[in-house]
């Protein structure tokens, strides 16, 4: 599904990705982590098309959108989740769907706003609602939604954009543990649709509960790549997160 | 009676020209300071091919709005690429460049001397130069771009417009070619610009570059702003309070007449500075990252 060869990515001569290389199989969960700064978001950003990289590859569904636009990627079949909530606050709840389920659609098939297209879309944005729980706030502007109702929305509009693959950016970042929770379920579901899923975190116990492998990212490196149980364990992964001084403090006891 | 008419006719073409800035800046989040230019593209061409070449009214109409908006084109192609605030003063450049072009391009536009003369349109065997019959045309004219903008304002585009505006990454993430749109936008609202220029050049039958000027852009900004960016209705409102109500308003104060006109002006330049300062978070927000 998804291939990354050697990716490269550096601004004001501060090198932020380093010969970075993975792939994802098709229907795969793959978790990613590092501290921050290692470039996790702009791992994201390159494979969306919203930075390009200096130097590598990335091929998506067979073809190499290294320098394809954003937008074209997203036809076919990318969907992102933003780290600093995507929503569109100023529309309402069912029109950030509608706008999702019209960006796969021709233009001339939804413009008149009172077409038996514009019926339908509305019709299925409101089944993606309920799915959510949020079909009782349709009428409502997303503003006015709590940060983990937005992420819920978010995601709930990328799968309605009809995505393939998932980049999934922090999507618990400031969300309350119930919110979690329905993420977490919300993930599992697109996992049982056999989509594609990269998902950045910093909670391992909480992408280890649906990864099927996870990705250490550290200063612009992939520096390891298993799956979540072997990970957890793993002693680079400790020294990457508390660093030295842990071991020093443990010795000077 | 005819004053009432002459308020009429002026509310029918400035619903046209703030409807349509409404859909770049409104919707489209574009601060766009050269859509006086593209009114007044209209305007010279209607008057132009009317008084030179003899071109009848639908002609005008037609020229009018596809040279203003294929004016709204090479601005956009160059602007557009410019970040938010550097957009604004790209606009604005292009804005005095026309300016500049109208006051200096003596053998086609007369400079500051004008294009007088410009006969009403024929239409209908009816006589345009009767007032009444001329507010009939301006209002038919401004009824077909309300509805034509009405549509537009409801319709699929209008969503992308504004998603487009408020997070253009997210825009692009759902497939949404964000530069093609706004550049579509510039286009359609020249047009409607263009069109309402032609209705001004017909009504006042003469034109000269002072009616262009950066005070009237200041006049359509405070209109589409008091009555609420991407607002429908609220522009349409609050074309009828500037155009007519407010200004008539003045004139029961006993101001004299030497004063009133500059008074005008000071009025819409205080009132967009209030609203603007009142809404200035709404207005302007913090442009999102990722």
């Amino acid at each position: 599904m998804l291939l990354a060869e050697n990716l490269e990515f550096s601004i004001n001569g501060l090198q932020i990705l380093n010969r970075v290389t993975f792939k994802v199989r098709s229907g795969e969960t793959v978790g990613i982590i590092g501290p921050n700064g290692s470039g996790k978001t702009t791992l994201f950003n390159c494979i969306s098309g919203f930075n390009i990289p200096n130097a590598g590859k990335i091929v998506f569904k067979g073809q190499d959108i290294t320098e394809m636009p954003a937008f074209k990627r997203a036809a076919l079949g990318l969907g992102r989740v933003f780290q600093n909530l995507g929503v569109f606050r100023e529309m309402t709840v069912l029109e950030n769907i509608v706008v999702a389920i019209e960006g796969r659609q021709p233009l001339a098939g939804t413009f008149w706003p009172w077409s038996r297209r514009n019926r339908e879309n509305q019709k299925q944005a409101l089944s993606y609602l309920k799915e959510v729980g949020l079909a009782g706030r349709a009428g409502d502007k997303a503003s006015s939604l709590s940060g983990g109702q937005m992420r819920l929305l978010e995601i709930i509009r990328t799968l309605a954009f009809g995505a393939d693959l998932f980049l999934l950016d922090e999507p618990t970042a400031g969300v309350s543990p119930k919110m979690k929770d329905d993420v977490a379920h919300l993930i599992i579901r697109l996992q049982r649709m056999q989509k594609t899923v990269l998902v950045i975190e910093h909670d391992i116990n909480f992408i280890q509960k649906f990864c099927d492998r996870i990705m250490v990212l550290d200063v612009g490196r992939v520096v390891l790549d298993d799956t979540p149980e072997n990970i957890r364990n793993n002693e680079l992964l400790h020294e990457i997160y508390f660093g030295a001084g842990k071991e020093q403090e443990n010795s000077s006891r | 009676m005819d004053y009432i008419i002459h308020l009429l006719i002026l509310i029918c073409i400035y619903l046209i020209l703030a409807q349509s800035f409404n859909l770049i800046f409104g919707l489209g989040g574009l601060f766009n300071l050269a859509h006086v230019a593209v009114y007044a593209i209209g305007a010279y061409t209607t008057a132009i091919l009317a008084t030179e070449y003899n071109f009848g009214f639908y002609a005008c109409l037609i020229f009018s709005a596809l040279l203003a908006g294929l004016l709204a084109l090479m601005i956009g192609e160059i602007s557009l690429r410019l970040s938010h605030d550097y957009f604004a003063i790209g606009s604005l450049a292009f804005s005095a460049v026309v300016s500049a072009l109208l006051i200096n391009w003596k053998s086609l536009t007369r400079g500051v001397l004008g294009i007088p003369g410009i006969p009403r349109p024929e239409l209908f065997n009816l006589d345009f130069n009767n007032i009444r019959n001329f507010l009939w045309l301006a209002a038919l004219v401004a009824l077909f771009s309300q509805a034509a903008l009405y549509v537009i304002f409801r319709s699929s585009y209008a969503r992308s417009l504004r998603a487009q505006a408020e997070f253009e990454l997210a825009a692009l993430a759902l497939n949404r070619d964000t530069r093609l749109i706004k550049v579509f936008s510039f286009f359609i609202a020249s047009c409607f610009a263009g069109v309402a220029g032609s209705l001004f050049a017909y009504y006042l039958n003469y034109i000269d570059p002072s009616s262009f000027s950066l005070g009237e852009m200041v006049s359509i900004l405070t209109i589409v702003v008091v009555g609420r960016p991407g607002s429908f209705a609220g522009v349409m409102i609050s074309t009828l309070i500037l155009t007519a109500v407010l200004p008539e308003g003045l004139r029961f104060m006993k101001i004299d007449a030497s004063i009133l006109g500059p008074m005008r002006q000071m009025l819409h330049a205080v009132i967009l500075f209030i609203v603007v300062y009142w809404n200035r978070a709404r207005l302007f927000p913090v442009e999102r990252v990722v």
